[in-house]
């Protein structure tokens, strides 16, 4: 958690974490109401849960959505707030895993010199900065997690800093949207009800085949008979779920394979390293799925 | 000078009057053929062998009697030598003598009279001054003209020999194959009589036990060989045998066997491949032929020699290797065949193909061999057709219809993705008033005039066929419209389909019947069944009738389009009904045959509508029909790769089944057996003459039977599905009728061979059953007889139970600071000492994730007892009974009463008891286990029983399974550790253990190269335990077995193994070790 150097030319870009948004519109091809759902949940302080298996698009739909929601922005720089133009919403990501604790989330210490800073964690700034907070898998993470949503997200909006004694009301803006994948979490792993209660739930799944295709065309660039036919074989080795496979080929998969298709790669070989290979180490469904492929991919 | 006879008679007067007479007939023979010093030679000879010794009378008396015989075939100077070699036998035993110049008049037609001492000197040496050895040398004799017709001197040698070294063992042996020699050497061919008696001498001296055997039935097992290679074959065995002794006559009677299920032009290039190895091992020379049926059924024969190559280097290396090579009992073995071999066998792919059709049909579709449809008897019939009855898909046992193993899968794949595709583009999901897409409607409002009405239709595909008088017509040309369409659709759909498929098109396009030979309404179906394989062909038919073919041309392309529907399909065969059967079946005689393609696209509307057909043919087009006799109908040869199409029978057993679930949008309507035989009549997808022989009534009532037997399965299966594993339904669903008896899950392991160091493959069957319920009441007892056990065991893993964090420190980041680890670090500061920054503490959680399979010897052994009871102590001295019976009888009662409370115990029940401690103390615990026992009796049959599965829930059930632990049969430990293996790695545990609790050494039938041996057992068991630590599982053996260190040091040689020398401390010692092994 490095501030950016002032007045150095980085080579790179970097952002205070509150501070990133989209510059661009993110793709996003509404499935159903999920656009609507979300804008009036924001609209009305609801915190949303993203249901649904990996690579369907659920963090592309939080930049869409961060993207076209807009306020006034107000970003905390030096201990001073500085207000910009309204703009679209921050949005901050925090990937949850299993060592993720609660002071990851909210702060903690930090020894400079000889005294002890504060610094804050991802949660603590998009609370402050009133920006969407996206905890994704947020159930591999530590049970103390939990302490920090709980309050966040009913009436109160309130974000307890226990090590400062201190209690943050969240700004306008702020919205806690979490992801979780009923797939393949063991049932150890499930949200607790008293989390779960507290969210709207947003149920995603693969697009249908036409409008998987038109988005794997659109991000890798394929024409749409290609994207049509990894649209297909998607749908056929989805077929295969609960077996041996524990998540189908997400669309995030077959872009990739799209992609390296653009590059040259044949049909096959870019399924067969992008689709067959990650989704399984098991040869035999390797192989069950790499026939598939070569039924669709000439 | 005495007259001569006189004189003679004289001498013989001496010796019983049957000499004398013998003599006076043979001189009254002779008197003129010899002159009189030859006669009084004859005669001076024949007195010397008479008076040689006691019984050389009798020598002397066949001398007399062959002599005129003799004479007719000698000059006296020939015969006088002859009479010399006799004189000869005659000092060493008259009776041998005898037996010679007996066989003599008939046996020197076979022989000079120059090889007569050779012959002769051959029975002598048979005789070794025993009267046993005279009688066989006599009887050598005796067959000898028998013999020598077949068998030349020199080689009659060999027979001699032979027979000469089985009397060494049994001259009754000895004595019975030479009695049987000339009918076995009558058998043979003329060259092979010599290689078979070689052969038979290497027999008789290296296991002459079986030289009867050999004599009996090895003219017969020769003539298995191809008549040029049997010498060769003989040639072999002998050589094989001399290395391997008394193994040799079974191998030769083995190969000999093999060698008669080979094509015989092979035989030559078998035994070349054979004799290359006999130099290294004869038994991997032998074993070759042995195993090469088997062989020869999964490769061609020209990859034999690279399948002999690859043995011969493994056996350079390792003879024991190469010889379980060839025996086929080598994992090596099955690999280099499987990869030599171009064959595609079903059972190796099923899993792949049953996944790749799910995948396809996104639905639970099984995949099987075409013969467990057929055996169902429910209508299919053809073994080799690929075929689906709504469920499942069913495929040929093995393909190799080509030369490379890559085509014969892709075959096998078109096969799947055809049948699959019926699933997936509903071929049978036909309903009867739904309109297509591109047709109007396949419902025909009218029927046609004498055809059934349909109303009373099971299914909507009867109620279709119903509106078709021939109805066999409709059957095919749906068939061919169906299969077009889902052709079409496949290659559509899949592209990378399109090339395999496109092959067996055309090679099923060459198998065609010529068409020149077909009646005319015949011909058109087999045409347009053409055009379905390939719609740019160029057909060939009568120039005449081109506008006839043209309209079924143009319909058929219009079930290529997309969006066809199997209603397109129904509705396109009503319209190709109506005008293919309004052309009559006659013979095209001088048809003007020319070449025609199907139209291209005309933009022609094909109306279905009710009035757009109508009867008869359309009104535009008046076709010249021909005429002439009308002929049978016979229906086009089916397509291989399309293989068997039943909609009718699909959508009757799929609406059984539904009806049976009570699901089904109809509510359930009870199909009695009448509409269903009526179904059965009509039908022309099921011939009951096809499927069984005899009485057709019983022949359909046997149909039905299997038919409802078919559904009922179904059902079960759903049932079971839902309830999840078989035999473990709770308490609750018993009353869902009586439980099914559980079938045994058999699952194959290889075995490991030592001496060879390589697998025997799929070599034990393993067959996983629940152990019956028995009495809850055990494991309760022993929980109250152990109380005070169970209460430590229970503490003792309590204390195991993880703390759920563990706080680690002087880590560079983490949940906080160290205080204690700042305070030192401000310290150093400030002395200006080094300083390290590792000042943070992180809570780790400790998980535990253990699964443990423990592993009960189930062996008879553990029956026997350890404590063996007082003996009937007589109350002891301080009772006083008073002599009142009452009170000796109540005491006694007691006593007996303590006795069956607590009988001996066996070894057993302490693996019983160990059981149900830490099985309680694990449930404390929470670690995932499982509990088996095993037993059997050889490699196919060791017995696995479940007490408490993995996955399953510690339950009232468990206990009572439990209660039924007991001793069974023998101890094939490899297998079972195998299948624990397994049952661990399915659990995906971080932490797997195998406790094997035993009572002695591995052993069992044939788990050795014979019953002592205990090598072989060990290797097996450590190569098993082996695999579980290369699966990264911590195997531990646990034995009551006093002796169990020998063994135990050498099969857990760097594993965890303990000998409980106390066994009735195990109880308690199990528990100990198991927190020590899981810590």
């Amino acid at each position: 958690m490095t501030s950016a150097a002032d007045g150095t030319v980085a080579q790179y870009q970097s952002w205070e974490v509150e501070e990133f948004r989209a510059l661009e519109e993110p793709y996003y091809v509404p499935v159903s109401d999920e656009v609507e759902l979300f804008r009036s949940a924001w609209e009305s302080k609801v915190p949303v849960l993203l249901k649904g298996p990996t690579g369907c698009g659920k963090t592309r739909f939080v930049e869409y959505m961060a993207y076209h929601l807009n306020r006034p922005t107000f970003v905390e720089r030096d201990g001073e707030q500085v207000i910009e133009e309204e703009s679209n919403l921050p949005l901050v990501t925090v990937a949850c895993h299993e060592d993720l604790t609660a002071s990851d989330l909210v702060g903690r210490y930090l020894l400079e010199g000889e005294e002890t800073v504060w610094i804050d964690g991802p949660l603590t700034r998009a609370v402050k900065a009133g920006a969407i907070c996206y905890l994704d898998e947020v159930v591999e993470a530590r049970k103390d997690t939990t302490v920090l949503i709980h309050p966040l997200t009913d009436h109160r909006r309130i974000l307890p800093i226990e090590k400062k004694s201190q209690l943050l009301q969240a700004r306008d803006g702020f919205l806690l949207v979490i992801s979780f994948n009923p797939g393949y979490q063991s049932a150890l792993k499930d949200l607790k009800q008293s989390t779960r209660q507290r969210f709207i739930s947003i149920e995603f799944d693969y697009p249908p085949r036409e409008t998987e295709a038109a988005i794997v065309a659109h991000e890798s660039g394929v024409d749409m008979d290609v994207a049509t036919n990894l649209a297909k074989m998607a749908e056929k080795v989805r077929n295969l779920r609960e077996h041996g496979l524990s998540e189908g080929a997400s669309t995030r998969l077959l872009i990739y394979a799209g992609k390296l298709m653009q590059r040259g790669i044949t049909p096959r070989r870019a399924c067969q390293v992008s689709v067959a290979w990650a989704l399984t180490d098991d040869r035999d469904v390797q192989r069950s799925i790499e026939e598939v492929i070569s039924s669709i991919f000439e | 000078m005495t007259d001569t006879p006189e004189r003679v008679r004289e001498a013989l007067a001496a010796f019983p009057p049957s000499l004398q007479q013998e003599f006076d007939g043979a001189h009254a023979a002779l008197s003129d053929v010899l002159s009189p010093p030859e006669l009084r030679a004859w005669a001076d000879d024949g007195v010397d062998i008479a008076r040689h010794s006691l019984r050389s009378w009798e020598a002397a008396s066949e001398y007399f009697r062959a002599s005129p015989g003799m004479l007719e075939q000698l000059t006296f100077g020939r015969f006088q030598e002859w009479t010399k070699t006799g004189h000869g036998l005659v000092e060493s035993s008259p009776a041998l003598a005898g037996a010679y110049f007996r066989a003599s008049p008939s046996a020197l037609k076979y022989l000079s009279v120059t090889q007569a001492p050779d012959w002769a000197e051959q029975g002598r040496s048979l005789y070794k001054g025993t009267w046993k050895s005279g009688s066989l040398a006599a009887q050598y004799f005796e067959v000898s003209p028998a013999v020598l017709p077949q068998l030349p001197l020199n080689q009659m040698r060999l027979l001699v020999e032979l027979i000469d070294s089985l009397a060494g063992h049994s001259y009754e042996l000895a004595s019975a194959c030479l009695n049987m020699s000339p009918g076995v050497l009558e058998q043979l061919d003329r060259p092979d009589r010599a290689p078979f008696l070689e052969f038979g001498s290497v027999v008789s001296s290296t296991a002459w036990v079986d030289a009867r055997v050999f004599f009996e039935r090895g003219p017969g097992l020769v003539r298995h060989v191809h008549p040029q290679q049997r010498a060769r074959f003989l040639a072999l065995s002998g050589r094989v045998a001399l290395g391997v002794g008394r193994l040799g006559h079974p191998y030769f009677m083995e190969a000999s066997q093999a060698l008669a299920e080979i094509d015989r032009d092979g035989h030559r290039e078998m035994l070349e491949l054979s004799e290359g190895l006999v130099p290294t091992s004869g038994i991997a020379a032998m074993e070759f032929i042995k195993s090469a049926p088997e062989v020869l059924r999964r490769l061609r024969p020209e990859d034999l020699p690279r399948w002999q190559a690859a043995g011969r280097e493994i056996l350079g290396s390792s003879p024991e290797g190469g010889e379980a090579f060839f025996r086929l009992e080598s994992s090596k073995g099955e690999d280099i065949i499987e990869a030599l071999s171009s064959r595609v066998e079903l059972e190796r792919v099923s899993e792949l193909i049953r996944m790749y059709c799910k995948a396809l049909t996104g639905t639970d579709v099984a995949v099987h061999s075409a013969e467990t449809l057929t055996e169902k008897g429910v209508g299919w019939v053809d073994e080799s057709s690929p075929t689906t009855e709504g469920t499942a898909i069913y495929l040929p046992p093995i393909v190799e219809q080509y030369l490379e193993k890559d085509e014969n899968f892709a075959v096998y794949k078109v096969f799947a993705t055809h049948q699959a595709a019926r699933l997936e583009f509903g071929s049978f999901a036909f309903d009867y008033a739904r309109p297509g897409h591109l047709f109007q409607r396949a419902a025909r409002d009218d029927a046609e005039p004498g055809a059934a009405d349909g109303a009373e239709a099971i299914t909507a595909m009867e109620h279709f066929f119903d509106g078709f008088e021939d109805r066999r017509l409709a059957h095919d040309i749906f068939t061919i419209v169906e299969d077009t369409r889902i052709d079409t659709m496949v290659k559509r759909e899949y592209a990378g389909i399109r090339r395999p498929m496109s092959r067996l098109q055309e090679a099923a396009l060459e198998r065609r019947r010529p068409l020149e030979e077909m009646p005319v309404r015949q011909a058109m179906i087999e045409n347009l069944l053409r055009a379905s394989l390939d719609e740019t062909m160029q057909l060939h038919w009568p120039q005449e009738l081109h506008e006839l073919m043209q309209r079924p041309l143009t319909i058929l392309r219009r079930i290529r389009d997309t969006g066809a529907t199997v209603e397109d399909s129904g509705a396109a065969t009503r319209v190709l009904y109506d005008w293919i059967r309004q052309v009559p079946n006659v013979e095209l005689e001088d048809a003007d045959w020319s070449e025609m393609t199907a139209p291209a696209d005309d933009e022609e509307m094909i109306d279905v509508g009710p009035q757009g057909g109508g009867e008869g043919a359309p009104e535009s087009y008046q076709p010249n029909l021909p005429h002439g006799e009308e002929q049978p109908y016979e229906s086009p040869d089916p397509i291989d790769f399309r293989g068997d199409f039943k909609p009718e029978l699909v959508q009757l057993l799929m609406k059984l089944k539904n009806q049976q679930m009570g699901e089904g949008d109809t509510p359930p309507v009870q199909l009695t057996k009448e509409q269903l035989q009526e179904l059965l009549e009509k039908s022309t997808e099921i011939n009951i003459t096809e499927m069984s022989e005899g009485d057709l009534d019983e022949s359909t009532g046997m149909f039905l039977d299997n038919l409802m037997k078919e559904v009922e399965q179904a059902l079960q299966q759903a049932a079971q599905q839902q309830q999840g594993k078989p035999g473990e339904g709770s308490d609750d669903d018993e009353d869902s009728g009586e439980p099914l008896p559980e079938v045994p899950e058999s699952f194959y392991y290889d075995e490991w061979d030592f001496r060879a160091s390589d697998y025997k493959p799929r070599w034990c069957r393993v067959q996983e059953m629940h152990l019956e319920h028995g009495d809850r009441e055990y494991y309760e007892r022993t929980l109250t007889e152990h109380a005070q056990l169970v209460a430590e065991t229970r503490r003792q893993f309590e204390q195991l139970k993880p703390e759920m964090f563990r706080k680690i420190k002087r880590l560079p980041d983490g949940d906080d600071y160290d205080l204690d680890a700042v305070i030192e670090w401000i310290v150093e500061r400030k002395a200006h000492a080094a300083s390290e920054t590792k000042l943070y503490y992180r809570r780790n959680k400790v998980e535990r994730d253990v699964a443990v399979a423990f592993l009960l010897d189930m062996s008879a052994s553990t029956d026997e007892e350890i404590t063996k009871h007082q003996p009937n102590s007589a109350p002891a001295s301080g009772d006083n009974f008073d002599d009142d019976p009452r009170k000796y009888l109540s005491w006694w009662a007691q006593k007996r009463a303590q006795e069956s409370r607590n009988p001996a115990k066996r070894i057993i029940d302490l693996e019983k008891e160990a059981a149900v401690l830490l099985m309680e103390a694990l449930e404390t615990i929470g670690d995932t286990y499982g509990v088996y026992g095993f037993s059997g009796y050889g490699r196919d049959n060791v017995e696995f029983y479940v007490i408490k599965d993995m996955d399953e829930q510690f339950s009232d059930g468990v206990k009572e399974r439990l209660d039924k632990v007991s001793p069974v049969r023998s101890t094939r430990m490899g297998p079972a550790i195998r299948h624990c293996i397994y049952k661990l790695r399915e659990t995906g545990a971080k932490v797997k253990i195998l406790v094997l609790l035993s009572d002695g050494r591995p052993q069992d039938h044939g788990y050795g190269r014979d019953r002592t041996e205990k090598e072989y057992a060990i290797h097996d068991t450590k190569m098993a335990l082996t695999e579980a630590r290369r699966e990264g599982m911590t195997p531990f053996c646990l034995t009551v077995d006093r002796a169990g260190h020998d063994y135990l040091k050498q099969m857990c040689e760097d594993m965890g193994y303990e000998v409980v020398g106390d066994i009735e401390s195990l109880p308690r010692r199990l528990p100990t070790l198991y927190r020590r092994l899981t810590q």
